[in-house]
């Protein structure tokens, strides 16, 4: 579709979609610098670039913002996820490539990966409500380990829920110790962790040492 | 684990009696501050971190707002010195019972249980210190987080006496995801309201701890030993 002639500006949607997300970032960078809790809309606003008037237009309050950010934010992160884990065949080459589209959201995304990962504890009830639907978001992409593994439904009821808490926990960590920029580095640590239970410890080292994109073509 | 009710408790964590008890007024003080922070527990408990006003926990302590004031300058501050005083309780129990083991595998479940025994027999404690501290803001987070890792030491002893094959297949963050993985079980839990089954977890996550060390097999072994 061509714009009409004459037409230069953008459309009130586009600007506003546009608002949203720098909103959404802002909320994320400024949640880096001082902790959701101490956060304000003044904040936000400045970060931004936007006229107070612009948040209210979008959110009702940093609490409705912080719940519409975490959706996006998981949204985004599972579609990298999953589109990369269909690429491949195997489970645990899905689990490697799954993995390492994680890592890379965190790394170029960390304002994004802060408010779904880092602030849902943080920021009360409802966001931990987010917190929990993130978690379970993984769940069955690791269940299906369970086909391929010796130890079928013997493993534990909660190992999937279990692993995901701890790769959070790991991106938490690094989050606190200011080291996100490194965090791909960890990818093959993490597929070891996350296999180990379903495959044995041997077979996880050799896929956690295969880089995704190899297994992409095999 | 069964906790002996009442033995081995902190002061902090029991209460006296509100009135006057004609006790010296240096221990009236100091038993004043024990009353804030099991105040502070409860008012949480039942308001959350961000509800609570220090209204709230001087009426569960009961006693004046002054009295508050006299000993913490801020909601945060009194939030602060209970959760020092759980962790360090939590820490003791579960100190004690890995050391009574001589085996490490069974004393990272004697651990393990020890903590499950001591969040379900105090699950106002289990909230402040698993759910509302990540809630109370930047000085507690930093305080979580590095009481969290405070587990870790005792994973990384079961890295002793392994085989050379076992020791190059774990990574550094090994222990950290394992503690990580289990205290997320546990804070989900809580926040479910499902505190009082906690102790059910306990051969998940002995199974799930064990097995980078000992196998599956092994761990699960161990895991499910009454």
């Amino acid at each position: 579709m061509r714009p009409s002639p004459g037409r230069h500006r953008l459309s009130r949607e586009f600007v506003a979609q546009h608002q949203r997300a720098r909103i959404i970032a802002a909320l994320g960078e400024e949640s880096g610098v001082k902790g959701y809790r101490a956060v304000t809309v003044a904040d936000i606003v400045r970060r931004a670039g936007i006229a107070r008037n612009t948040f209210y237009e979008n959110f009702s309050s940093k609490e409705a913002c912080y719940l519409t950010a975490a959706e996006y934010a998981l949204e985004e992160l599972l579609d990298r996820v999953i589109t990369a884990a269909e690429r491949v065949g195997s489970w645990p080459a899905r689990v490697n490539a799954g993995l390492a589209a994680f890592l890379g959201f965190v790394a170029a995304e960390p304002a994004l990966a802060r408010i779904c990962i880092v602030e849902a504890l943080a920021a009360g009830p409802s966001a931990a409500d987010r917190y929990e639907r993130s978690i379970q978001a993984f769940v069955p992409l690791l269940r299906l380990g369970r086909k391929v593994s010796p130890h079928g439904e013997a493993l534990p009821h909660t190992l999937e829920e279990t692993i995901v808490g701890g790769i959070f926990w790991i991106v938490y960590q690094r989050f606190a110790l200011q080291q996100v920029g490194e965090i791909e580095s960890l990818r093959g640590e993490l597929v070891e962790f996350a296999l180990t239970p379903y495959v044995g410890a041997e077979a996880a080292r050799r896929v956690a040492t295969t880089p995704p994109c190899r297994a992409d073509r095999g | 684990m069964p906790i002996e009710q009442g033995e081995g408790y902190p002061p902090e964590l029991s209460r006296l009696p509100p009135g006057r008890h004609g006790l010296p007024r240096e221990f009236v003080a100091h038993n004043q501050r024990e009353r804030l922070i099991a105040g502070i527990a409860e008012a949480i408990a039942e308001n959350g971190y961000s509800g609570t006003t220090i209204a709230h926990i001087t009426s569960h302590a009961a006693v004046s707002r002054r009295t508050f004031y006299e000993h913490f300058s801020s909601k945060d501050e009194c939030f602060v010195a209970a959760y020092d005083t759980v962790m360090a309780e939590l820490r003791e129990r579960v100190g004690r019972a890995f050391r009574e083991q001589s085996e490490w595998p069974h004393a990272v479940r004697a651990g393990i249980a020890a903590m499950l025994a001591f969040l379900v027999a105090e699950p106002n404690l289990a909230r402040l210190c698993m759910v509302e501290a990540l809630v109370a803001g930047p000085v507690v987070v930093e305080r979580y987080d590095s009481a969290i890792q405070s587990f870790v030491p005792y994973f990384q002893d079961g890295r002793e006496g392994r085989s050379p094959e076992v020791l190059a297949r774990l990574s550094p963050t090994t222990e950290e995801a394992l503690v990580g993985g289990m205290m997320s079980l546990i804070s989900r839990r809580i926040i479910a309201g499902r505190t009082a089954e906690l102790e059910s977890l306990l051969p998940d996550l002995v199974e799930f701890t064990l097995t980078p060390y000992l196998g599956s097999d092994e761990a699960a072994a161990v895991a499910r030993e009454a």
